[in-house]
């Protein structure tokens, strides 16, 4: 049972021991460097204020009486180490100028550097990431295999890929590249498709929207106008595209098979759903039966959502699906799925049968009860509290403004929830796991990242139209763990799709490696793996995604630190 | 008597009082029970308790099987909801309803062979229902029997679209 920290009484580093500390451990060139910021919270997770984070930047949502639905559908966020220091630095998207929304004075993105002391320093112009279209969404990868994390940020309009040039500074090479995806992007996914070892990426489409096609719908009986039900759109087709290994891409969306499927797609996840080797797709969308894209192998995609049964309802009706996620929370072998929908819909948490189907958990697994009012859209499975076990969180937030004139038990401002694995069950320890669980907000973009690198993984959410919120885990560090980086040789750089099992005593896990999930969003790339109350892991062995394919075995390891592995090297570092 | 269940309520009552083993009755009060607005959890005790003991005096109410049946699904008592909803499809052969939850419920605890006969029964009773359909499909697609399967899955396509509220209606 989860009641706060084990030990609050516990001495925290001073800043001057934290500075001293850091000095050593520069001096000494070790990795990784672990932050023990001072906290009195009793809580899992408190919140990070600006004020103590550097990061005052905020999202504006461009809220407009003509109620255009992007306003209401952004933004996302991610951690990633964009300069290779072994700190999680963070990205955040805003809207921006487009047909329907000309901000004064323009608006842009922010890439805050971590400063390793627990601050963040907006270097965003510097690096050249400010964007300045109506952003949605970001999904992290090094495309081009120079060990340094490229962005992709998805936009209503055009999208930007920014390659990192390895010295702080970002170059657009959209158009070079191929992959401005004019349109409504929505959340895009880094992967390698083909198992050629470089990595394809996936933009999920929303539906056909522009500020001429902005329907006059949403009069409801309140006699006041809200954001249209997308039912009203058009469906569109997401895109696929080849990484062709010379800094271009081709659109294979058609020959792939992914064109020929209209969807409303919001969230999307890559993982390998059959055990084959072969990565596949999780499509949430909105109002119209989500996708699930088997590859064939072959280079194309089938796409069996129904017959797997996780494109409609229990009762056959397709639903409001947001953020996804695939996890192996079961640990049977084989990767399950998450769909947050809206509200009186109940999320779906998706048990594989390993034949190609999935059931419904949601009800047995207590998911549904604790969802059943709210509107879902970042998420992730992660072992908060290092314990072995998958845990759940979920950022929630209604997209109608004004949802609460129409139905009581719904509120436009949702308050965040977290599960706890406990047996079978997903139990919610959301009211006894800090007041910021209790804070209603629009929250949209969810990431997962360490950013104090002490084996606590920290979740950051991107609020519609306010200050994101980064929330220190407090929590997973009074348990042992290990921390994971994986670099693909063969196999793509950002090692999607390995798989790490590792043994503690009785403690045998196995941890997959997906490609996004989440909403709009990317997260750190590391793996930790939690060891509970064990001291040593007798072995770890990683399973590296084809073309390596390779397994490699590991003894002899520390715990309560990062290390790195690289593919086909003996010895981690 | 429309919206006012107090008295309504009271009328149902009284009627019991002086005629116990009325058959409908309880029935009626039941349903006036869950229809109220905002029912709370000792509503739903009771109605289910009328309903119950209407089943003791006419053990051939289908409704009521039919209502306790979906009771029990709304509180994943699989069993019993399976158990009312076959009593109430059985007592009711024109109830499609009750084939609908009967074959749901079977689905649900994954009995997809046993399913597919009350499902087979609700999309002929219940031709437009895409729920119905779906279910079949799955039942179907889950006993290894594709090619009929793809058949409901391709009509509950065809309900689902259609079913899709155009601009006008979305107003």
């Amino acid at each position: 049972m989860l009641t706060g920290l084990k030990n609050p009484g516990a001495r925290f580093l001073t800043r001057r021991d934290l500075l001293t500390g850091l000095a050593a451990s520069a001096l000494a060139g070790a990795y990784p460097r672990v932050l023990r910021a001072s906290s009195t919270s009793e809580f899992p997770f408190e919140q990070i204020p600006a004020s103590a984070s550097g990061i005052s930047w905020m999202h504006v949502n461009g809220k407009s009486a003509e109620k255009y639905l992007p306003e209401t559908t952004g933004a996302g966020c991610a951690f990633l180490d964009y300069d290779n220091d072994g700190w999680m630095d963070i990205y955040l998207v805003n809207s921006g100028r487009c047909d329907f929304y000309v901000p004064d004075p323009p608006l842009r993105n922010a890439l805050y550097r971590n400063n390793r002391d627990g601050t963040f320093t907006d270097v965003t112009q510097k690096a050249g990431v400010a964007a300045g279209g109506f952003g949605q969404g970001v999904a992290v990868g090094d495309y081009d295999r120079d060990g340094f994390p490229d962005l992709y940020v998805t936009q209503y309009g055009r999208s930007i890929l920014f390659h990192n040039n390895g010295d702080g500074t970002f170059s657009d090479v959209t158009e070079k590249a191929g992959v401005a995806a004019p349109g409504w992007a929505s959340s895009a996914v880094w992967f390698d498709y083909d198992n050629d070892g470089l990595l394809d990426l996936f933009v999920a489409r929303f539906v056909d929207f522009s500020k001429e096609k902005n329907k006059p719908c949403g009069v409801h009986d309140d006699g006041k106008r809200h954001y249209c039900i997308p039912q009203i759109y058009q469906p569109m087709p997401s895109w696929l595209f080849h990484n062709n290994g010379d800094g271009t891409f081709t659109d294979v969306s058609k020959t792939a098979g992914i064109a020929s499927h209209l969807g409303k797609a919001w969230g999307v996840v890559a993982s390998d759903i059959n055990n084959d080797g072969w990565m596949d797709l999780f499509v949430a969308n909105d109002t119209v039966a989500n996708f699930l894209f088997v590859n064939s192998g072959r280079g194309t995609f089938a796409e069996i959502g129904t017959e797997a049964g996780v494109a409609f309802s229990a009762s056959g009706r397709p639903r409001s699906g947001m953020g996804v996620d695939a996890a192996d929370f079961n640990q049977d072998g084989w990767q399950d799925l998450f769909v947050a929908n809206i509200d009186r819909e109940n999320f779906a948490i998706y048990q594989n049968n390993h034949d190609n189907t999935f059931d419904d958990l949601a009800i047995p697994t207590g998911i549904a009860r604790s969802t059943k009012f709210m509107s879902g859209w970042g998420l992730k499975f992660f072992d908060y509290d290092n314990d072995g076990d998958l845990d759940l969180f979920l950022a929630n937030g209604n997209p109608d403004d004004l949802i609460g004139s129409l139905h009581s038990e719904v509120t436009y401002e949702e308050p965040l929830l977290l599960f706890h694995k406990n047996g079978k069950l997903f139990e919610d320890v959301s009211a006894k796991s800090g007041p910021v669980f209790s804070m209603p907000m629009s929250s949209r973009g969810l990431a997962l990242g360490d950013f104090n690198n002490d084996g606590a993984v920290d979740v950051l959410i991107s609020v519609n139209n306010g200050a994101p919120l980064l929330l220190r885990n407090n929590l997973g560090r009074q348990n042992h763990w290990l921390g994971v980086q994986l670099i693909g040789k063969k196999s793509n750089p950002d090692a999607i799709g390995a798989a790490v099992t590792y043994q503690a005593g009785n403690l045998i896990r196995r941890r997959v490696k997906v490609g996004g999930g989440s909403y709009l969003s990317s997260h750190d790339p590391r793996i930790v793996l939690g060891l509970g109350k064990r001291e040593t892991i007798d072995w770890l062995e990683v399973k590296w995604p084809l073309p390596g394919g390779g397994t490699q075995h590991f003894r002899d390891l520390p715990i309560d630190r990062y290390i790195t592995i690289v593919e086909g090297e003996e010895k981690w570092k | 008597m429309q919206g006012k269940w107090d008295e309504a309520q009271r009328e149902y009552e009284e009627m019991i009082e002086k005629e116990p083993h009325a058959p409908s009755v309880h029935y009626l009060l039941g349903r006036l029970l869950l229809s109220r607005p905002e029912p709370d959890a000792s509503s739903a005790r009771r109605a289910k308790e009328e309903f119950q003991k209407e089943i003791q005096i006419d053990p051939r109410n289908a409704g009521a099987e039919y209502i306790l049946g979906e009771m029990a699904r709304q509180e994943s008592q699989w069993e019993e909801a399976i158990s009312r909803f076959s009593r109430a499809a059985k007592l009711d052969p024109a109830f499609g309803d009750a084939f609908m939850g009967w074959g749901f419920c079977l689905v649900n605890r994954k009995r997809y062979e046993e399913a597919i006969a009350p499902l087979q029964s609700a999309v002929r009773l219940q031709q437009g229902n895409p729920s119905a359909h779906y279910n079949l499909a799955v039942a179907l697609s889950r006993s290894g029997k594709k090619e009929e399967a793809e058949k409901e899955f391709a009509i509950h396509r065809r309900l689902t679209q259609k079913s899709a509220p155009t601009e006008e209606k979305a107003q």
